[in-house]
């Protein structure tokens, strides 16, 4: 109908009597005649029930699975919703020891993967489809050949943390006379474990008990965003970091780096050093805590600025002061650096307390010294077979094009790739591995617990587990779930000795998720050596008029495994807030000498002959001297999101034709000493004169006013209410707003007799990880709009995190706040809506009904807190099997209609019938948002305001609650708690700010 | 348009919403009804299932088929195996089964087993044979009903809250077990389900009155 409109539309223009305008009346008038009259006529719709019914459905009703999350190798344990046969959501499994609830972005994305259209149906022989059949043929036959021959046969993998997977591939490379295996991460933390060996005598990862930390003391490593299990240390961070009740500890940390990481940006403290300048930190605390615990310093101590050498001496002095019960942890990937904080750890007394190595985490295994030598083999023509799994070589090492002329060579090539990537493209055989919910898998990523994985849905792809195949290759032809029980009844159940029945000790763990069992654990008990390891040197400083390179992981794509995943494309960094591209930081000074602006094309060079040519950011809180570029990006395939977005005129596509999702920074990547580097300290930078305009979700950046509004005053605006820990002991509502009496025009005639449902949360717990952006995308059916409709200021995400920086006293400081509907008892936008389609209900809420809206978007304008978001087009889900994963309870929202968060109404809903038909009335805890849900920083209270006992009740009535722009009289539902930090200055933040303008964005 | 005069372009368009009119007002007097108001939709169904003798004469609870309804959202459709549970052994009416008896009796053989033919086409939808033995030839399929109710997907109704708090099925579905055919008796239009909320008119086993939401995310969200 809306077509014939704009035919007749245009046509009309000349005629002059016969207005356009009455034209469309009648026209509309005959239009929308014929179409009422035509809509009698029912549409047959089929319902076809099941032959047999599982045990487990009821159609309508959704079940749960325990199961291991493998977006990383931390191994979070997770629960997955299931409706009608198909997993829709994946949520934290709060009975998992390592992960107690908490699932980060990339595990709750992670379901998106599984109804990926572009994975693997079927084996590949040289890559064309193939039958398992003849690829099992193939691969035998030269197995047996390479067998009679005495031929090299090696495995190069990922981290493996699957004892099953494990056993198998000793296995089956003991069959060989010369079979190897080698494991390496991408993202490399080798350094930590070869420190251990040379330290420990035991090459180990220890596990890191950030809750016991009084102190911790960050080199570089971003352990609340990206650094081995994030979502474990953010746990373990939160809960040494508790306001709440009477256990109230707060502890210090302090960030040293060069970037600013998401880590850095909830730090305490954070000193910014350029890379070759942590080395000599750490040399002089090692020196400065030696001679407090009256030992001879190791090494010469490095002549430092001033003002660094007194922050340090500080810092020496509460490590001091803390020891035992400090933690110093360093994600350089450099031996003698790593060497040097187990020594400073050992100094403390850290070990034993706030770092274990009886029951170390085997998250991370990668050994790059074994990496090296197998790729020298590969590249001397020696390996006769290489199986790769669950890494792409040829993009995420260094000189991928020898490495790729080498392994062309190699006799016989597989990979188990779920899709053609770089690596598997060279491969003679690839052999598509299942999604993580489509199998059977365990895992042990920390000593004495180990988890399961099992299927939530049959296999939509034709694929066989690595497991599988080496059984078939080793003659036995077993299934997944068998080779895994096998296992766990020959190694698993005997050590936990409790059970006395295998199938119930079977049942009970497939039935939980996990089973804590006796650790394999080494007895390791001091230090080995307390000398330093000889490559212990400082390096050369940064040359004069070059810069240094950082290479990091991405909080969103990690190493790159999740470069096909639309829901992470979108999700915006939260130090950043860009999304769909990577581009190279900068510091916003340095980018004002150089004239480079942001989205500037720049070209990175380094003395290797590398060169990258990648837009630029300028980027607060980056040292002078640093550039950093995020790893992860410019995937094989990622050309597919060409696609992903409205269609219409001034469309522009996501990746330009030809073009892929940003640029791999790996080719950057070095060996230095033996071990992979992710800093280089001589790059330099040159403008190219192009421009690559960077998509935001956030331009607006400041806490103080714009001159033009604040008069120059430089106030800050009172959005995020901060004070430090001392003020904060003294006076709890320390850093409070001035509260003021606020008249209301309204009169106050709502009643909410039943409930009243409210939310807080709390500043001091966020730490911004953007967990609960992805869990409401998952939840609420959610659209990827694209990186132009972001650019237009058109996301969809109904949570968003505002990220707030502020500099006082010339340091900068950052504050994450999420920001949703905040459900106004006096809603604005309410009033303006001609058509009652968003109205309050009578338990607080703020309604918006889909069905009603018109798309006038006066609700949005009218929002002060710009949390309504409208569907401007049709958006396609950029897959068709995309579908698959939407929530069955949540209207898929059409073209022209507002939306915004609804408190996860469904769940209320559901909550409300489920308590009712028990006869019971509801508990508290029983609702719980899905941002809530998922959050590892505990930082979301949602509960009935009504209820006296409620946590949320409870938490209102804290000195710390707070409400945003309270002194508009909007009365938000949703309260925020004082962000409380450890800094120096005891005065409370915001103090002058009562003439600060409630102006947002 | 240039090739149209004005006079004549009104004309044209005036006896179109004329037309257009009164075709919308004849519908409109003859069944006056919203769109998507299927009331009375009564659809022929694969398999000529009576609920009138199930329901109705049998006296089958419906929850005895339709389990869902005091569990989930969906109230659902019976799987095939519910079906089987009796027509395994039942395979044709009581009558017929009877005649035949008489039948064979009278002619002095052992009497044939009868198949309704209605039954049979649930037999052959399940990929069994005439002797109810599993056939290759055939593909269990299921059985393809025409469905009856349905809401706009922005509505949401659940049937266990429905069923749970004593709401009969018959307020909404009418008397099934009076139909041999199921047709939609109520509109199923927001006015019919706000009516109830506003008075469900219920009385709770613990004696207090049933109460009902009127709030737009009770359904919609």
């Amino acid at each position: 109908m809306s077509h014939e409109h704009h035919d007749h539309d245009e046509a009309m223009e000349p005629v002059q009597e016969f207005s356009r305008r009455s034209f469309l009346k009648l026209a509309g008038f005959s239009f929308a005649g014929t179409a009422l009259a035509g809509c009698q006529q029912s549409n047959l719709e089929n319902a076809i029930p099941y032959l047999l019914r599982p045990e487990e459905i009821t159609p309508g009703v959704p079940y749960w699975f325990a199961s291991t999350c493998r977006a990383c190798s931390a191994g979070c344990g997770v629960l997955v919703k299931n409706r009608d046969g198909r997993p829709i959501k994946i949520e934290g499994n709060p009975a998992h020891p390592v992960s107690r609830g908490g699932l980060c972005a990339i595990g709750q994305a992670a379901i998106v993967s599984l109804y990926d259209s572009q994975r693997l149906n079927g084996p590949l022989l040289k890559g064309s489809p193939s039958t398992w059949d003849q690829v099992d043929a193939e691969v035998m036959t030269e197995l047996a050949a390479i067998k009679n021959s005495g031929g090299a046969v090696r495995f190069l993998t990922g981290s493996v943390t699957s004892p099953t997977t494990r056993g198998l591939i000793g296995r089956f490379l003991a069959s060989f006379k010369d079979g190897r295996h080698g494991e390496y991460d991408p993202v490399s933390s080798s350094a930590i474990l070869d420190a251990h060996q040379y330290t420990h005598g035991s090459r180990l990862l220890p596990r890191f008990r950030f809750e016991q930390a009084e102190t911790i003391v960050s080199l570089d490593a971003d352990f609340l965003g990206t650094w081995i299990s994030p979502v474990e240390f953010t746990k373990g961070y939160r809960a040494g970091r508790s306001l709440e009740g009477s256990g109230q500890k707060f502890s210090h940390h302090t960030q040293i780096e060069s970037r600013l990481s998401l880590t850095g940006s909830n730090a305490d403290e954070r000193i910014i050093v350029s890379p070759d300048e942590v080395a000599l930190v750490t040399s002089r605390l090692v020196a400065l805590v030696s001679s407090r615990a009256g030992r001879s310093a190791h090494s010469v101590s490095p002549n430092l600025a001033e003002h660094l050498e007194n922050r340090l001496t500080g810092i020496a002095d509460r490590l001091w002061q803390t020891r035992g019960r400090s933690l110093i942890v360093c994600g350089t990937n450099d031996l003698g650096l790593q060497v040097q904080v187990n020594l400073l750890n050992d100094l403390l007394g850290n070990y034993g307390k706030t770092i274990d190595v009886e029951n170390p985490s085997y998250q991370c295994r990668g050994d790059d010294g074994e990496l090296t030598r197998l790729i020298d083999e590969i590249q001397s023509g020696s390996v006769q077979a290489l199986f790769v799994e669950g890494v792409n070589p040829l993009y995420d090492l260094p000189d991928s094009t020898a490495l790729k002329e080498a392994f062309s060579r190699i006799r016989l090539m597989v990979s188990f790739a779920e899709r053609v990537d770089e690596t598997s493209e060279t491969a003679r055989v690839v052999m598509p591995q299942p999604h993580e919910l489509e199998r059977w898998n365990d895992a042990e990523t920390v000593a004495g617990i180990v988890s399961l994985s099992q299927p939530t849905i049959q296999p939509l792809r034709d694929t066989r587990t690595l497991g599988e195949s080496l059984s078939v290759w080793l003659g036995e032809r077993h299934g997944a779930y068998d080779l895994i029980r096998q296992e766990w009844e020959r190694s698993v159940f005997r050590r936990r000795n409790q059970e006395r029945s295998f199938t119930a000790f079977w049942n009970k763990t497939l039935h939980d998720g996990f089973v804590e069992v006796e650790g394999q654990g080494v007895k390791v008990k001091s230090l080995k050596r307390d000398a330093l390891h000889p490559r212990s040197s400082s390096p050369k400083p940064v040359a004069e008029g070059a810069f240094a390179l950082v290479l990091h992981s991405s909080l969103t794509m990690l190493d790159g495994r999740h470069a096909h995943n639309p829901w992470l494309q979108e999700l915006a960094d939260p130090v950043t807030k860009i999304v769909w591209d990577n581009y190279v930081s900068i510091s916003e000074t340095v980018a004002a000498n150089l004239g480079i602006g942001e989205g500037d094309v720049v070209t990175i060079q380094t003395e290797e002959k590398g060169r990258l040519e990648l837009p630029a950011h300028l980027q607060p809180g980056q040292h002078d001297r640093v550039l950093s570029i995020a790893l992860g990006y410019g995937r094989k395939g990622t050309d597919r999101f060409i696609d992903v977005g409205p269609k219409w005129l001034q469309a522009k596509p996501t990746v330009a034709p030809g073009e892929l999702v940003g640029v791999n920074a790996a080719t950057l990547l070095r060996f230095e000493n033996g071990e992979l580097a992710y800093t280089n300290l001589s790059v330099t930078i040159a403008k190219t004169g192009r421009k690559h305009p960077l998509a935001s979700t956030q331009e607006y950046h400041s806490l103080t006013n714009p001159d033009l509004l604040g008069g120059g005053t430089g106030e800050r605006r009172p959005i995020i209410q901060q004070t430090s820990f001392a003020a904060y002991a003294k006076d709890p509502s320390a850093g409070s707003f001035r509260k003021h009496e606020i008249e209301s025009l309204w009169p106050d005639d709502h009643q909410y007799d039943g409930h009243r449902w409210g939310m807080a949360i709390d500043l001091s717990a966020c730490t911004g990880c953007s967990a609960c952006v992805i869990g409401c995308q998952a939840e609420n059916n959610i659209p990827v709009v694209g990186k132009d409709e972001v650019g237009r200021n058109r996301e969809l995400q109904w949570l968003r995190i505002d990220r707030y920086y502020d500099n006082e006293n010339g340091e900068l400081s950052v504050s994450h706040q999420p920001m949703m509907c905040q459900h106004c008892g006096n809603a604005p936008c309410e009033t303006v809506c001609p058509v009652l389609a968003t109205v309050h209900d009578s338990e607080g809420l703020n309604q918006q009904i889909y069905n009603r809206c018109v798309g006038t978007r006066y609700c949005a304008n009218n929002c002060p807190y710009k949390v309504r978001h409208f569907n401007w087009f049709e958006y396609p889900r950029g897959d068709e099997l995309h579908r698959m994963v939407l929530n069955p309870d949540v209207t898929v929202r059409e073209r022209g209609v507002m939306e915004k968060c609804s408190f996860c109404v469904q769940r209320i809903q559901l909550a409300k019938i489920e308590a009712k038909n028990e006869g019971r009335s509801l508990r508290d805890g029983d609702i719980q948002p899905a941002c809530q849900q998922s959050c590892p920083a505990d930082a979301i209270t949602f509960g009935d305001m009504n209820d006296p006992e409620s946590r949320i009740s409870r938490a209102m009535t804290e000195p710390r609650f707070y409400r945003v722009l309270e002194e508009l009289g909007v009365r938000p539902s949703i309260g925020y708690m004082t962000l409380v930090r450890d800094t120096e200055d005891s005065e409370s933040r915001p103090s002058a700010n009562e003439k600060g303008a409630g102006i947002h964005g | 348009m240039k090739f149209l005069n004005n006079r004549l372009l009104s004309v044209i368009l005036g006896v179109a919403v004329l037309l257009a009119m009164s075709v919308f007002l004849t519908s409109f007097m003859v069944n006056m009804r919203l769109p998507d108001n299927h009331q009375g939709f009564e659809p022929v169904q694969p398999i000529a299932y009576s609920h009138l003798l199930h329901a109705g004469e049998l006296g089958i609870s419906c929850l005895h088929c339709h389990t869902g309804a005091e569990k989930g959202r969906t109230a659902g459709i019976p799987s095939t195996n519910v079906c089987m549970n009796c027509h395994k052994h039942v395979t044709a009416p009581i009558l017929s089964v009877r005649a035949e008896d008489e039948q064979a009796a009278k002619e002095n053989r052992p009497p044939r087993r009868i198949f309704s033919p209605e039954l049979r086409k649930l037999y052959a939808t399940t990929g069994l044979d005439d002797e109810l033995k599993p056939d290759s030839s055939r593909t269990a399929s299921g059985v393809a009903w025409v469905r009856v109710h349905s809401l706009p997907s922005f509505v949401y109704f659940n049937h266990s809250a429905h069923v749970n708090a004593g709401v009969l099925c018959q307020t909404c579905h009418g008397n099934v077990e009076t139909m041999e055919r199921v047709r939609q008796v109520s509109s199923l239009s927001m006015g019919s389900c706000v009516n109830c909320h506003r008075d469900p008119g219920l009385t709770a086993s613990t004696g207090r009155k049933v109460t009902a939401s009127t709030d737009c995310v009770v359904c919609h969200h």
